[in-house]
């Protein structure tokens, strides 16, 4: 990337990120909830989350609820069911 | 520097040879085939390490292109006609990108019905899409505005894409006498390619996403800005052009005049015919016309102060189009009246689809002109053109 930018430049790309078309709304009727006594780390609900909504943190994990649509897959996937799914309504 | 008869077409492939073109996005199309067919001579002999993409279409020769700009590297394509009317989209893609690319356009008339011979409306036609746009008078400024437009078109201060226009055969298929510089001389004036941004999977960017109105028009007044300022930065490598490699051709202007100063009248055009118009001026000005010529090399930014500098205070201005934009005039005659207010401003649309207009048709043209003509928009035949066979409904009826 191009330090010297003069103050009229400006050109027509960004930066990867988070975007607000992703966000989930108010429509999502369940959601992954982790148990952290029972999470080993093995960080497979991270693989196969298909919104990439699961942090890798402290050698465990959390959810981005943000983001995440509540599918179930993490829930799954889990080898220890450190993950359940809980009605949000 | 070497002396070698060469045409138009022969001479851009040289200026792509000498700017060490990285990648050639090519489509054949009538008149510009025989650049990309030297360009892969000279590639089957070893004396260019450019890589020759050959596309199904000019959209993809113009894709192709911008792909290569986006990695990177210096990029080069050309087209004409119904080829850069196909690439349309495209060419609005890589001036919204602000990637550095230039392209030659061996200009032609565009169907329907079908026409291969020269006229500028498909150059011209381009005029909004946010390219600088240079245009060539002989094979010889040809070859220096293709390499002055990588120099412009990699500026920072730029970052636009550059078209080159070229009369198609007039130009692009007749051999003249060309100065080719040494490649030393040209490494000399032209740095390694920079651009504003590269793809890059270390440092990823997203390109060619949503923006929101607000940033998509101050990215849009971004282009508009670079344009307006790529003219004194135009002039500026124009002087080191000619000091670094030819003092042949001046190109320290955007435009170039003859025997302009001391004119009561002043004839605008544009490319090759400008040479007609030359001779045609001598003539008149042996009879007693103080006539003189202003050719636009730079449609595309459009100096303002040149034009009124050269023009402000004449008895009257003939604008003499090789383009139409059809029910308002010629392209440059809109350009002209829109720049100066305080003098009559006429003119000549002619030379459509191949017409030939040479020195006789201009002294002709130039002194009714002088004597003065009435309409605004003029459609000049050369020759008289007897009654059409053209079929219509009712004659097949």
């Amino acid at each position: 990337m191009m330090s010297l930018l003069l103050d009229y430049q400006y050109f027509p790309i960004t930066k990867p990120g988070k975007g607000a078309g992703g966000k989930t709304g108010s429509w999502r009727v369940i959601k992954p909830v982790i148990d952290l006594s029972k999470c080993i780390g093995c960080k497979a609900c991270f693989m196969f989350c298909p919104e990439s909504t699961i942090v890798p943190k402290g050698g465990k994990v959390t959810v981005d609820y943000e983001y995440c649509k509540g599918c179930g897959v993490c829930s799954n996937v889990c080898p220890v069911k450190a993950i359940s799914m809980v009605s949000e309504t | 520097m070497i002396r070698k008869i060469i045409s138009g077409n022969e001479a851009v492939a040289t200026a792509v040879k000498l700017a060490r073109v990285g990648l050639t996005g090519i489509y054949p199309i009538t008149p510009q085939t025989s650049i990309i067919e030297k360009l892969a001579e000279m590639k089957a002999q070893g004396e260019i390490q450019t890589e020759i993409v050959r596309v199904e279409s000019e959209h993809s020769a113009m894709a192709a292109t911008y792909g290569a700009a986006l990695a990177g590297i210096r990029a080069f394509t050309a087209t004409a006609s119904q080829g850069l009317l196909y690439m349309h989209e495209m060419v609005w893609w890589v001036a919204g990108s602000r990637v550095p690319v230039v392209m030659v356009v061996g200009t032609r008339a565009v169907g329907a019905p079908w026409n291969i011979w020269n006229e500028h409306t498909d150059f011209t036609s381009e005029r909004d899409s946010g390219w600088i746009m240079a245009f060539a008078s002989n094979p010889q400024e040809a070859l220096d505005l293709t390499i002055q437009a990588f120099r412009i078109s990699e500026d920072e201060r730029v970052f636009l894409p550059v078209m080159v226009g070229m009369d198609g055969f007039i130009l692009s298929h007749t051999k003249t006498n060309v100065l080719i510089p040494d490649q030393e001389q040209i490494d000399d004036y032209l740095p390694p390619r920079r651009q504003p941004y590269v793809i890059d999977p270390e440092d990823p960017v997203e390109i060619g996403n949503m923006f929101p109105p607000e940033g998509y028009m101050k990215l849009r007044e971004s282009i508009h800005l670079a344009l307006k300022n790529s003219e004194d930065i135009i002039r500026q490598h124009g002087r080191e052009y000619n000091k670094k490699v030819s003092p042949m051709i001046d190109y320290s202007t955007l435009n170039s005049s003859y025997r302009l100063e001391d004119a009561d009248y002043a004839v605008v055009l544009m490319g090759a015919w400008a040479g007609d118009a030359m001779e045609a001026i001598d003539v008149l000005r042996e009879k007693g016309i103080k006539i003189g010529m202003l050719r636009v090399r730079y449609l595309r930014p459009w100096s303002e102060k040149e034009i009124k500098e050269n023009l402000e205070g004449k008895k009257g201005v003939l604008v003499v189009d090789r383009s139409t934009s059809f029910g308002r005039g010629g392209p440059l005659y809109i350009e002209v009246k829109s720049t100066i207010q305080d003098t009559e401003v006429k003119d000549i649309v002619t030379g459509l689809g191949g017409v030939t207009v040479g020195k006789n048709d201009m002294i002709y043209l130039f002194s009714k002109f002088v004597e003065g003509i009435k309409e605004d928009v003029t459609w000049y035949y050369p020759k008289e053109v007897g009654k059409l066979d053209i079929r219509t409904p009712r004659d097949i009826e």
